[in-house]
C-alpha cells in the first residue's frame, strides 16, 4: 500500500543514508559509548529542532533560494512564546500564535523577494540581522527561564520504547514528503527551482508558490522554536545563531543545494544529513577532538558534497 | 545608481560632515571596510551569482597568521609578507571551488567561511595572540601630514591599483563583460576560468592587507576579528550600487559609500547604540539600498524594452 511512496532505488537520498550508516559503525567501532540508547536519544533530543527547520530549508532550497534568518526568527518566536507561556496562557493558544508569528515573519521574507525580486540571499541576510537585534531588544541582555510547561514532557516522554520526540520528527517529516512528492503545491516548488521558465509557461503563479514557501518555512521555525523551549526550558540570547548553516549543511549533504543543476532530492536526503550532522557533533565531542575544529568537519562536508554531487551529475550527462 | 551617488553627495553637503578633518579621522575606521568591499564587489561585478561569504574569516585566519608568524620570532617584514601570501591561498581555495569545480559560490564561500573560521580559532584556541612589537603601532595608531597612516599607506595605494585593474586593464573589461553577459564573454574568447580565478584571489589578498591593519589597530590578532565583516562588505557594494546579478556599478562609488557606511557607524557609536543595533540599521539600509537599485534599473530599462 505504502510502497509506492518509497523512494525508488539510485537516489541521491540512500547515498546520505549510506554514509550515515558507515558513520555510526566507525564511531560506535572507536567509542563504545556511541551506540548506548542514551547517548542516540539524546542526538535526537538536540537535534530535533534542526531537524523541523531543516524541511522549510529544504523547501526554500528546492526553489532555488536560500534562508540565512531561519535563527533569527526562531529566537523572536521563542521568546514571545515564552513570554506568553510564564503569563500561564493555554499551551495550544500560544502554539497558534507563535505559528501565526511564524507566517508573518515569513511573508516579510517572501514579500521582499517575490514582489521587489530582490536575491533571497540578501533579503535574508539583513532580516536575520534585523531579528537579531529585536531578539537583543527583547532580552536586554537577560535570559528568559524558568519555562516549564505541560507539554515539556514531549521531549522526555516515550510510546513502546520510541522516544515522542522522534515520532514528532517522523511525522513531520512524512507529511512535508508526501506534499514535496505528491501533492500539486510541491511539485510546482520543484518545477519553480528546476526551470522557472518553463514553470511560468505552465501556468504556475511563481511569486505565490515564493511567497507560500517562505510562509511555510516561518510557521515551520515557530513549531521549533516551541521545541525548543520544552527542550531548554529557558530562552538566551544566542539562540538559533547557528540554526542557518546548520540547516544549510544538513540539507546541502542530504543532496539538495545545486544551484542550476536540477533540484532532485526530497526531505528524505535532509532527514539522513541532519542525522548525519547530529552524529558527527557528538562523535566529535565522543572522540575528544577539540569542538573548535566542528565548524571546520561540517564547511568542508558541505563543500565535499556539493563536488560529489557535481561529479555525479557530470557523469549522467555523459552516459546520456 | 547615480541617484544614489547623489543621495551620497547630499548627505555629505549637511554641515557636520562639511569638516574635511572630520572626515579623515573617521575614515581610518573605514580603511579595513573598503578593503573588503573593494573585493567584494569584484567578486560580485563578475557575476554568476558571486559571493564571497568567506571574507570575513579570511580576514581572521590571516589575522592569526601574522600574529603566529610574529609569535614564532620572525621579523615584522616576514609577517606582512606570509600573510598576504596566506590570503591569497585562502582566496584560491575559494578560487579553486568556484572557477575550477564550478560550485555555486554561495555554497563553497559558506563552507570555506566555517572552515577558515574554525581554523582561525582552533590555531589559537580562541586565546588572542598580543605582544607585537611597540614599532607595529605606526601603521594604524599614528598618522602623517594629518592623514593617517593605514589610509596613506595601504588604503590609498591599493584603491589606485584595483582601480586601474578594473578600469584600465583587459582583465577588468573581462570581468564586467563577464558579469554582463557569460555567454558572449565565452564567444569572446574569454578564458572564463582564468578571470573567475583571479577573480576570487583578490579578495583573499585584500583581506590579508585587512588582517594586517586590524592586527596593528587592535595590537592583538583575534580570531572573531573579521566576524560580521562579510554583511558589511556586502552591504557597502549593494549601496554602492553594484548590482547583484553582476555587471553593472562603479567602484568609486562603492569607496563613497565605504565612507557613508562608516559615518553612519561612528554617528551611532557616539550616541550610544548598541553595536548589534548597528547590524540592524545595516541590515535595513542593505535591504532599502537594493530595492532602491532594482526599481532605478527597472525605470532606465523600461524604454529598451519597447
Amino acid at each position: 500500500m505504502f510502497a509506492k511512496y518509497i523512494p525508488k532505488p539510485g537516489r541521491r537520498e540512500y547515498i546520505t543514508f549510506l554514509l550515515l550508516f558507515i558513520e555510526i559503525i566507525v564511531f560506535g567501532l572507536l567509542a563504545p559509548h556511541f551506540l548506548s540508547e542514551r547517548n542516540i536519544v539524546r542526538v535526537i533530543q538536540n537535534s530535533a529542532e534542526i531537524a523541523i527547520v531543516s524541511i522549510g530549508m529544504t523547501i526554500v532550497m528546492l526553489l532555488g533560494g536560500i534562508d540565512l534568518s531561519v535563527g533569527s526568527i526562531m529566537g523572536v518566536i521563542a521568546i514571545v512564546a515564552g513570554n506568553m507561556i510564564q503569563r500561564g496562557i493555554n499551551t495550544f493558544f500560544v502554539l497558534i500564535v507563535s505559528v501565526l508569528i511564524g507566517i508573518l515573519l515569513g511573508l516579510i521574507n517572501g514579500l521582499l523577494v517575490a514582489k521587489f525580486n530582490i536575491p533571497d540571499m540578501i533579503v535574508t541576510l539583513a532580516t536575520m540581522n534585523i531579528w537579531r537585534a529585536v531578539i537583543f531588544m527583547l532580552l536586554g541582555g537577560r535570559w528568559l527561564t524558568g519555562l516549564s510547561s505541560d507539554y515539556a514532557m514531549i521531549t522526555k516522554a516515550k510510546i513502546f520504547g520510541i522516544p515522542v520526540l522522534l515520532l514528532v520528527i517522523f511525522l513531520f517529516y512524512a507529511i512535508f514528503y508526501y506534499i514535496l512528492m505528491y501533492r500539486p503545491f510541491g511539485r510546482h516548488i520543484y518545477a519553480v527551482g528546476n526551470n522557472i521558465q518553463a514553470a511560468n509557461l505552465n501556468g504556475i503563479n511563481i511569486q505565490k508558490i515564493k511567497i507560500a514557501s517562505y510562509c511555510l518555512t516561518g510557521g515551520i521555525v515557530a513549531i521549533s522554536a516551541m521545541l525548543y523551549i520544552a527542550r531548554m526550558g529557558s530562552v538566551e540570547m544566542t539562540i538559533g545563531n547557528d540554526m542557518a548553516i546548520s540547516c544549510i549543511a544538513a540539507v546541502t549533504i542530504g543532496g539538495i543545494g545545486m544551484k542550476g543543476s536540477g533540484k532532485r532530492g526530497s526531505v528524505v536526503g535532509t532527514l539522513a544529513g541532519v542525522m548525519f550532522i547530529a552524529f558527527l557533533r557528538n562523535g566529535i565531542v565522543i572522540l575528544g577532538i577539540p569542538s573548535l575544529l566542528e565548524n571546520c568537519f561540517i564547511g568542508s562536508l558541505i563543500i565535499l558534497s556539493v563536488i560529489f554531487d557535481k561529479i555525479s551529475i557530470e557523469k549522467r550527462r555523459l552516459k546520456q | 545608481m547615480l541617484l544614489i551617488i547623489e543621495v551620497m553627495i547630499l548627505s555629505l553637503l549637511s554641515p557636520y560632515f562639511l569638516n574635511l578633518n572630520n572626515l579623515i579621522e573617521i575614515t581610518q575606521f573605514g580603511a579595513i571596510l573598503i578593503l573588503l568591499a573593494m573585493g567584494e564587489s569584484i567578486v560580485m561585478l563578475s557575476g554568476g551569482e558571486g559571493i564571497d561569504l568567506s571574507v570575513g574569516s579570511m580576514l581572521s585566519l590571516s589575522g592569526v597568521i601574522f600574529g603566529l608568524v610574529i609569535q614564532a620570532k620572525y621579523s615584522m617584514e616576514v609577517a606582512i609578507i606570509i600573510t598576504i601570501i596566506a590570503g591569497g591561498i585562502l582566496g584560491s581555495i575559494n578560487a579553486f571551488f568556484i572557477a575550477i569545480m564550478k560550485m555555486p559560490p554561495l555554497i563553497a564561500t559558506l563552507g570555506t567561511q566555517y572552515v577558515f573560521g574554525s581554523l582561525a580559532l582552533y590555531l589559537t584556541n580562541g586565546i588572542p595572540i598580543s605582544g607585537f612589537p611597540k614599532s607595529f603601532e605606526f601603521l594604524s595608531l599614528e598618522s602623517t601630514f594629518g592623514i593617517p597612516n593605514q589610509i596613506l599607506f595601504i588604503v590609498i595605494p591599493i584603491s589606485i591599483v584595483i582601480l586601474i585593474l578594473m578600469y584600465k586593464t583587459k582583465f577588468g573589461r573581462e570581468v564586467y563583460l563577464l558579469g554582463t553577459n557569460p555567454i558572449a564573454a565565452k564567444y569572446g574568447a574569454i578564458n572564463e576560468k582564468k578571470v573567475r580565478f583571479i577573480v576570487y584571489i583578490i579578495p583573499g589578498l585584500l583581506a590579508a592587507l585587512g588582517a594586517i591593519i586590524s592586527n596593528s589597530w587592535l595590537m592583538t590578532a583575534r580570531a572573531d576579528a573579521g566576524s560580521g565583516l562579510e554583511l558589511q562588505a556586502i552591504t557597502v557594494a549593494c549601496l554602492g550600487g553594484i548590482a547583484v546579478e553582476g555587471g553593472r556599478g562603479n567602484l568609486g562609488a562603492v569607496i563613497i559609500s565605504v565612507l557613508i557606511i562608516t559615518m553612519m557607524n561612528s554617528g551611532l557609536q557616539i550616541a550610544n547604540v548598541n553595536s548589534i543595533w548597528q547590524l540592524a540599521v545595516l541590515g535595513f539600509v542593505l535591504l532599502i539600498a537594493v530595492s532602491f537599485n532594482h526599481i532605478i534599473s527597472n525605470i532606465l530599462s523600461k524604454p529598451q524594452k519597447i
